[in-house]
């Protein structure tokens, strides 16, 4: 089956209220461009499990997307700090729209996508022991998890192991995202996917969702990709949809293929600082430049030149990453 | 971007306190690596007196000798010439869960008495005067390596009695959900414990039998003494067994600034 299909397309799976996860890491290869067009469709009420989610969900969280955040991280790393969500989660709303966020780590939402991924209801880990993370007064969602059936009952619970020392074991509820939204470097028609450089976890939040949209560097021939099926990081059967998008990260970087967007952040986070601004901000690279193809004649052949990475290292040696 | 003027000892207390972590990591060890300062301290030592540190981040690195400085965990400059990736699942779990690191190497906004961190916000979780960025791995980093090392800077306000929210389990923490007290955390059944908290100012250990912090160095060469520094600790902190840390070698500061960040993004100019 032939999956190739245009952004908008794709993201018209979305539906207001699914549960969300991205692949990537905070300022590389978050799957930017999927997220501008949920936006420029006015997606709403969704709910996000993801892990070091970075600039895609403070983006998302500051258009008023989400209405639910389980996450892990929120930043642009040295870029500076995710306003948005800070300002989202101090006010507890943002444009309008309520926002609730609940603490997790980093190990906590992968084995939880983990434990989605291989149909299990529930993950055991030794982590979160000793820490506010386990505070029962701070499960932000225990009011919300009777009237919504996208929540577990519980954050979570501690059973003694049963079959060795009978060690206090924390049992975390299994992820149930709707949509995986992953950006590789390319994709087969019908859905297989090869990554260059790392991995983030892409796999594992493919695995775990109902649906999977992968946005790609470029679209190539599947037969290409059978040359090398090692190589591959996840097969076609787990991937709904497939769509070429050239920078489909930016202003993150995509191993081998271009670098982080210095001067893009500042002006990001600059912006970011006030709902006021920001909302401008959307307007000028999101809204009013209506596709991808638009936010990229926006930014030039210039800015793209200046972001291109060197195939010897991987990103570019030369940028000036103090801007 | 902390621009700081050098001071008559030719160096400046940000590059003090990362020469002086990065001496507290063993050749041969593997450190977890958190974003921020712990990269630079690693970077330093793999490329000074441990060459055979196996320095690991949660975005799936591993055993990686950047020849350009990462801006985070997930940076395509610690990619080249490392023998190995994973993905984070591998690294959180396999590596750290299991038992194989050696220390974590953690930042923070908050540190206590017991070495608990705090990286998620200011204030009340639940109406939070400032919400931080989180835990990432922090958390799960402090409850599973074998030792942690924490780093940040030394003010009244990070260094306090009792931290706004526990991210990071220090020695004493509480045990949820059935206790809030504070407990032993190896009455919880946790790996290793906060090794030391390094400041611009001196290196903080821990006393093993009360569990608290006590004034371990001081960097006398930037004109710190140890009632400088309980003066910028929010609690009564230990300071009889100071003693003043001996000048860092000149040369680990010109590695620092010309191998390791040269562009100044975290040392500044």
């Amino acid at each position: 089956m032939n999956k190739v299909a245009s952004l908008p397309e794709a993201i018209a799976e979305v539906q207001d209220g699914d549960a969300l996860v991205f692949g990537g890491w905070t300022i590389m290869r978050t799957p930017m461009g999927a997220a501008y067009e949920i936006i420029r469709q006015g997606k709403k009420g969704l709910y996000l499990s993801a892990s070091a989610t970075g600039t895609i969900s403070d983006l998302l969280i500051g258009a008023g997307a989400i209405a639910i955040a389980e996450t892990s991280w929120h930043g642009h790393e040295l870029y500076g700090p995710a306003y948005n969500f800070r300002r989202a989660v101090e006010q507890g709303r943002v444009n309008g729209s309520t926002f609730i966020h609940c603490e997790e780590t980093t190990n906590s939402v992968f084995l939880r996508n983990y434990a989605a991924a291989m149909g299990l209801p529930f993950f055991p880990v030794f982590t979160h022991k000793g820490s506010d993370l386990l505070n029962p007064n701070y499960d932000t969602l225990r009011e919300q998890r009777s009237v919504n059936p996208k929540l577990p009952a519980h954050k979570y619970q501690v059973i003694k192991d049963p079959f060795w020392e009978g060690e206090e074991v924390v049992l975390l509820p299994a992820a149930r995202p709707d949509v995986c939204i992953i950006h590789v470097h390319q994709a087969g028609e019908k859905g297989t996917v090869l990554i260059e450089g790392p991995e983030y976890g892409d796999f594992c939040f493919a695995a775990a969702a109902k649906t999977t949209i992968v946005t790609a560097e470029r679209i190539v021939s599947e037969d290409v990709l059978r040359k090398h099926p090692e190589r591959n990081a996840v097969p076609g059967l787990f991937v709904d949809a497939v769509v070429e998008l050239p920078y489909g990260a930016h202003p993150g970087g995509c191993f081998g293929v271009y670098d982080t967007d210095p001067s893009f952040y500042e002006e990001y986070v600059n912006a970011s600082k006030a709902e006021e601004s920001f909302n401008l901000w959307l307007e000028k690279w999101v809204y009013s430049v209506e596709t991808h193809e638009g936010y990229l004649q926006r930014l030039g052949q210039e800015q793209l030149n200046n972001i291109q990475a060197d195939p010897e290292y991987g990103y570019n040696p030369a940028l000036n990453r103090r801007k | 971007m902390i621009m700081e003027k050098k001071n008559s000892a030719g160096y400046k207390p940000i590059e003090a306190m990362t020469v002086a972590a990065s001496q507290l990591l063993h050749d041969g060890e593997v450190v977890f690596v958190g974003t921020g300062l712990p990269m630079l301290a690693a970077i330093l030592a793999k490329n000074t007196h441990a060459p055979d540190l196996v320095m690991v981040t949660e975005a799936g690195i591993y055993d990686p000798n950047p020849e350009h400085l990462p801006m985070s965990v997930s940076d395509a400059r610690w990619f080249k010439g490392s023998p190995w990736s994973g993905g984070p699942v591998e690294l959180m779990n396999f590596f750290l869960q299991k038992g194989r690191i050696d220390v974590g190497f953690l930042g923070g906004a908050q540190v206590d008495k017991y070495g608990n961190g705090n990286s998620t916000v200011i204030g009340d979780y639940l109406h939070p005067e400032r919400r931080l960025p989180g835990s990432g791995g922090a958390c799960d980093i402090a409850i599973q390596s074998k030792r942690t090392i924490l780093i940040m800077m030394h003010e009244i306000r990070r260094f306090v009695e009792k931290v706004d929210y526990i991210t990071s389990p220090g020695w004493k923490c509480p045990g949820y959900p059935q206790q809030d007290n504070l407990m032993d955390r190896t009455e919880l059944g946790l790996a290793g414990g906060p090794d030391a908290v390094v400041s611009d100012m001196g290196v903080m250990k821990f006393d093993p039998r009360s569990r608290e912090m006590y004034v371990k160095f001081y960097f006398s060469g930037l004109g710190i003494t140890p009632e400088k520094i309980q003066e910028h600790t929010g609690f009564a902190i230990d300071i009889s067994r100071a003693e003043p840390l001996p000048p860092p070698e000149k040369v680990l500061f010109d590695i620092l600034r010309s191998k390791v960040d040269p562009e100044g993004l975290f040392l500044g100019r």
